[in-house]
């Protein structure tokens, strides 16, 4: 299957949390979906140490040509997808440039220094601020929130999943994530990540 | 059926570097597999498991890593294919025994996968596993895409079997625990038959006795196989070149260094000036191939990582060839180009090559820049690693914090390799003193434990967790006992290895295909020793604290406590509540003189949040695991727990 | 200009007075916090604490300590440096015939008047120092019976005033406390409302101090013992009044060790040589040792509710009492303004009385007129 063109080429994607929040299972859900579409996907993460609730990221470098380097080069980068919301701010320290866009899960999750007083944790207006300075384009999205209301937590990364193909630059969508989950999920939890993926596309829209 | 034994050939999959690995093994027939599990490389035992029914594996968590490289040298011995499988340091533990093996050689093909961590991602040092391929005089291959993470791996097994000697494929974190789309090859269906031969020609590579003796010969032998591999290199499809044919400056490459280059190459738009030579083939070098693109540029650079190890030998081809090649610009770690410390990435090569080659490159607009720069700092706080909330860790070091403090008599902790590792910080109240390698806390402890002669009367304590125990601390323990030093080691047991992604070891009671074996205790172990051992559960604090002081003060040898809890993350406890939190709002003091947020600012559980406007100490009931801890440190008793039904 | 925030914690408290080996171990940091843990004699700090001011400071009777202040404050009127401290009146006392047969220490009268304030209602708990081996443990009772089984005296610290802190918590509003001079200080200090709380209420009902030159450090105590005799096998230690200068250990077979107090004196710890108070000035009642007779007290009543319990109890024939010989009053005050000269002058000459910078937290605030008569 030939993909479809890109944006650009690569199209580069960081899909940001805390480690234990299920980050890597995002990248490998959507990274899926674009190898069903024809796609090479190149994707970076670190595992071990970095999951003690310390900061992840994995960056998916796609494109209809070839692999690329696992990491994303300094100012590359297209979407910030964020399960936690100050680590979208971190990466966009790191890779983000006037044109990126940005998905942030409102949940706050805080780091060890900040309960202890030692450090601050900005406001939910102060980070709508500061990505919406840095990006060209920024949604927010209550995602755990309506995941627990969904009966798990762990959804809202299914949650994002939908929010990303909502943003409508790669041409993935559900056909596709559905054509993934049946593959590797067991029959019981499908309906639900369904249910998930299409609240996902539907907060985009509002 | 695993994804990773599809018998359609061609198809492609999306995987990990690692488990690319495994299907090259596969490929080429491997029979055996062992390792020891270390960050960046355990994925690939636990991929050999998954399938190991089916293709008629044996797959083996091995004690460490060098018992872990015999094991795997037994199976070549007896004209199987074998993999052995570590992280950089790990090579360091089963050096000796490959000192010994690269003499003896091997017969049936067995590759030693060793996967660095450069950067230090998940390890406390970044050392180097390539020189050992120089030291011990054996072939090297460097990985530099995920579809050659296979190709090389199933070639490996041919190559060895042709020299019958150990190859050594090197990955590093950025290839190993990455991942891209390679196209699959066929499953082997050799089928071979476990003899160990040893009645022929005591000399006979295939039939005589397999040991490094005589030495002179045999080191003779080691080094023909060398220039055999040489001869090899030079037509192997895993040295690539792209670019023209005389550029201006030649890059010479391996690894995933090879992504970040032809990244910074295409970046910069300067696929016409810069020739990029792929090393896969990194030790021996083939001459006739470096000579060749050597001859053809006058700027050379050297982009790897960690140390300068291509880089000179390199160099030293260079200097050897300088009448045939001519005299040489050299750029790379040698002269400051690329960093000599930490991992590399496309930025690193962008900026070394923007430099050599006189080009301005900002990737970022200064404005943003400086706008994100700031917000990073301002709104962005650090996150500590820390224990995972329900961890058993967080109570054995409070427990173990509070003993030495109020034994008052400057107590310190020796520390070794695991999750508990992070007791370094705040999240184990900076328990830990000294740190090196697995089993290095025990031995250390013994040392200082002898110092007595010289005035030293502070307590000695050392960690371990259970794998460490049965990986290197037996014999530091044995040390500590029959040289009778008065140290007491804590024993950590949350039933696995944790830190690298909760892996079976000899104390459990089934193994990584799932099969029931013996377990191995370690209070027994440890009484036998000659230890007094104490077994005690972390969750109890106060029980445990006082266990620690008196243990403490017992100066008549060696003492064991064994801190009993399973991992948070373990299949007992993992989304299993024993009990509902809550913070009584009414009762928590919070700030004021009496508590001084004990549980958010000292103890820190990520379950326990601290409401900036409420001024009192709340649960996250997200985060929260339900293990009843923190209700024993309130002063208040202001944290209620429930139990479950 | 940065507003300097006048700290009184955790952080000065250590500075001052755990880091110069100041601390007695009197108990009154431990159990108000989670942070201070009182083990095998030492106080220890488990973790920092941030808050500016605390209860920990206000309470050490070995820091910022005002001596006007207090003594306004129990006994309406400045401190004078009188050897002996205010007092209203001092005898000679033995328990009464109602409690002959307890085994106690000397007269007995410090078992007799907590039994006695116990029966009565008078406090609703004691504050009293049990024995767990060698080591010296606070203990809490609320029966009386409770309270004759704390007797005999132990001659090295215990952080007492711990059970106060808890008792203080769980409720208790009228605790009686048998203390050192430095707990009894300690107990003044929580007395006097030092961090001026709106809802406060004096927890004491009546405090009663020993007599003490000095104390002994646990730690170096129980290995020199262990040299002599078996830990576990100690009943009772005593050391007799003056004119003897020895240390007695009883064991549990009949055996008695007799140990030279210039040994001894070599484990006293280090704060106990500033301490200015021998007879605990700053109780409701105090007793101590009589010279000359082992099997009697020297009683001191210095306040109203503390003579109202005494006449009580004597009524009731818990307590007998008789007149105090001359003698041994003469050389009681003799002793007592030893120590206090001692303390005084060891403390001025290292400059911890009145400083001037808040940055040098005192040890004692007191009248510049009485502390030059008392040192020169």
């Amino acid at each position: 299957m030939t993909a479809k063109q890109l944006p650009k080429d690569p199209y580069n994607i960081i899909i940001t949390g805390v480690g234990g929040q299920g980050n890597v299972m995002a990248s490998r859900v959507f990274s899926n979906m674009l190898v069903e579409k024809g796609y090479y996907v190149t994707i970076g993460e670190t595992f071990g140490s970095s999951q003690r609730g310390g900061s992840v990221m994995s960056h998916m470098r796609v494109s209809s040509l070839s692999a690329w380097s696992p990491q994303v080069p300094k100012g590359k980068v297209d979407i910030v997808v964020t399960l936690e919301p100050i680590e979208a701010i971190r990466v966009l320290a790191g890779y983000g440039n006037p044109a990126v866009k940005v998905l942030t899960n409102t949940r706050a999750i805080y780091p060890a220094g900040v309960i202890a007083g030692e450090l601050s944790y900005p406001t939910l207006d102060e980070i709508r601020e500061t990505l919406k300075k840095l990006s060209a384009r920024a949604w927010f999205i209550d995602a755990t929130d309506e995941a627990v209301k969904l009966g798990n937590s762990i959804l809202g990364n299914i949650i994002m999943i939908g929010a990303l193909s909502a943003v409508g630059d790669i041409p993935v969508g559900r056909d596709d994530f559905s054509a993934v989950i049946s593959r590797t999920l067991p029959e019981g939890k499908i309906a639900d990540n369904l249910k998930a993926f299409d609240l996902g596309v539907k907060m985009m829209k509002q | 059926m695993s994804y990773l034994i599809d018998t359609k050939e061609g198809a492609s999959y999306l995987v990990m570097g690692n488990e690319a690995i495994v299907r090259g093994a596969l490929e080429a027939g491997v029979n055996v597999a062992s390792g020891y599990p270390g960050t960046p490389s355990s994925e690939i035992i636990e991929s050999f498991s998954k399938v190991a029914k089916e293709r008629n594996l044996y797959v083996e968590w091995s004690v460490n890593e060098k018992v872990a490289l015999e094991v795997a040298a037994a199976a070549s011995f007896a004209q199987l294919r074998a993999l052995c499988v570590m992280k950089q340091n790990g090579v360091n533990v089963a050096s000796d025994f490959l000192l010994h093996l690269v003499g003896s050689g091997t017969r049936g093909g067995f590759v030693l996968v060793a996967c660095d961590d450069p950067g230090a991602l998940s390890s406390v040092n970044e050392g180097e596993s390539r020189y050992f391929a120089r030291l011990m005089e054996i072939p090297l291959l460097e990985p530099g895409t995920f579809q050659e993470a296979k190709e090389m791996t199933k070639w490996a097994f041919e190559l060895s079997e042709e020299l019958k000697q150990i190859v050594v494929v090197r990955s590093v974190t950025r290839l190993s625990h990455a991942s891209g789309n390679i196209t699959y090859g066929k499953l082997s269906d050799e089928a071979r038959t476990a003899e160990f031969k040893f009645g022929g020609f005591v000399l006979d590579p295939d039939e005589g006795i397999v040991i490094s003796a005589p030495v002179a010969w045999k080191h003779q032998q080691q080094q023909k196989k060398v220039e055999k591999a040489r001869e090899i290199f030079e037509d192997s499809p895993f040295n690539t070149y792209e670019g023209p044919d005389r550029p201006e400056l030649l890059l010479i490459t391996s690894s995933a260094c090879y992504l970040y280059s032809k990244e910074a190459i295409n970046v910069l738009g300067v696929e016409d000036r810069v020739g990029l030579l792929k090393l896969g083939t990194t030790w021996p070098l083939p001459p006739k191939l470096m000579i060749k693109h050597l001859s053809q540029a006058d700027k050379i650079m050297v982009v790897e990582e960690v140390l300068p190890f291509l880089e000179e030998n390199v160099k030293i081809l260079a200097a050897e060839k300088a009448s045939e090649i001519g005299i040489k610009t050299f750029y790379g770690k040698n002269d400051g180009t690329i960093p000599m410390t930490g991992e590399l990435n496309p930025d690193l090569v962008l900026a070394a090559l923007s430099t050599v080659l006189g080009i301005d490159y900002t990737p970022v607009p200064e404005e943003y820049d400086q706008a994100a720069q700031t917000s990073a700092v301002s709104r962005a706080p650090a996150r500590e690693q820390v224990f995972c909330p329900g961890c058993p860790h967080r109570a054995s070091f409070f427990s173990i914090h509070n003993a030495l403090e109020m034994d008052g008599r400057g107590g310190f902790v020796c520390g070794d390799i695991g999750c508990y590792t992070m007791a370094i910080g705040s999240t184990g109240f900076h328990s830990l003193k000294t740190l090196h390698s697995m089993g290095s806390g025990t031995g250390v402890a013994s040392g200082f434990g002898k110092l007595g002669q010289f005035g030293m009367n502070q307590p000695i304590l050392a960690v371990c967790g259970d794998s460490t125990f049965y990986h290197a601390v037996i014999p530091a323990l044995v040390n500590a006992v029959h040289n009778k030093s008065d140290i007491t080691l804590i024993v950590l047991d949350n039933s696995g290895t944790a830190m690298t992604g909760f892996q079976p070891h000899p104390g459990l009671d089934h193994n990584v295909l799932g099969e029931e074996v013996p377990s191995i205790d370690i209070a027994r172990i440890c009484e036998a020793i000659g230890a007094r051992v104490e077994i005690r559960d972390p969750f109890d604090l106060e029980g445990t604290r006082e266990t620690l002081n008196e243990l403490i003060e017992d100066a008549s040898g060696v003492k064991v406590l064994i801190m009993r809890k399973a991992c948070a993350l373990s299949p007992q406890r993992k989304n299993k509540k024993d009990y509902d939190v809550h913070v009584d709002q009414t009762l928590c003091v919070g700030e004021e003189c009496g508590c001084g947020r004990l549980c958010t600012r000292i103890f820190g559980c990520p379950g326990l949040i601290w409401n900036e406007a409420q001024h009192k100490a709340e649960i996250d009931e997200v985060i929260c695991v339900g293990c009843g801890v923190c209700t024993d440190i309130c002063p208040q008793g202001a944290i209620k727990r429930e139990e479950v039904a | 200009m940065e507003e300097k925030v006048f700290k009184r914690g955790q952080e000065e408290l250590r500075r001052h007075v755990l880091e110069t080996r100041l601390c007695t171990g009197c108990g009154a940091c431990i159990d108000l916090c989670p942070y201070y843990k009182s083990y095998r004699g030492k106080t220890a700090v488990l973790f920092p604490c941030v808050i500016d001011e605390g209860r920990c400071f206000a309470y050490c009777p070995k820091v910022e300590v005002d001596l006007d202040g207090l003594s306004e404050l129990l006994f309406g009127k400045p401190y004078d440096g009188n050897p002996l401290g205010s007092y209203q009146s001092i005898a000679a006392a033995q328990a009464g015939d109602r409690l002959k047969d307890i085994d106690s220490q000397a007269g007995g009268v410090v078992s007799a008047l907590t039994y006695f304030a116990l029966q009565k209602g008078y406090i609703d708990g004691a504050a009293l120092t049990d024995r767990k081996g060698l080591l010296p443990v606070p203990r809490f009772v609320t029966d009386p019976e409770d309270a004759l089984a704390c007797s005999t005296s132990k001659y090295t610290a215990a952080p007492t005033l711990s059970a106060v802190n808890q008792a203080v918590k769980d409720g208790y509003k009228n605790i009686g406390l048998v203390g050192t001079p430095c707990q009894v200080l300690a107990a003044a200090l929580m007395r006097s409302n030092p961090l001026n709380a709106d809802d406060f209420v004096d927890p004491f009902g009546l405090v009663i101090g020993l007599f003490c030159t000095w104390a002994i450090d646990f730690r170096l105590f129980e290995p020199f013992l262990a040299e002599r005799i078996e830990i576990g096998r100690i009943r009772k230690i005593d050391i007799p009044p003056p004119p003897s200068e020895i240390l007695e250990v009883f064991g549990d077979n009949g055996t008695k060790l007799e140990i030279s107090l210039n040994e001894i004196r070599e484990l006293v710890p280090n704060g106990c040589s500033y301490c200015i108070d021998m007879t605990s000035e700053f109780s409701d009642l105090s007793v101590g040792v009589m010279e000359g007779r082992p099997d009697m007290n020297t009683l001191i009543v210095r306040t109203d509710r503390g003579k109202k319990i005494v006449e009580e109890a004597e009524k009731e024939g818990y307590l007998t009492l008789s007149a105090m010989p001359e003698e041994n009053l003469e050389h009681l005050i003799w002793a007592a303004g030893n120590k206090k000269k001692r303390g005084l002058t060891k403390a001025q000459g290292e400059g911890m009385i009145n400083t001037t910078d808040d940055e040098t937290k005192a040890y004692l605030r007191m009248s510049v007129k009485v502390l030059e008569r008392l040192t020169a």
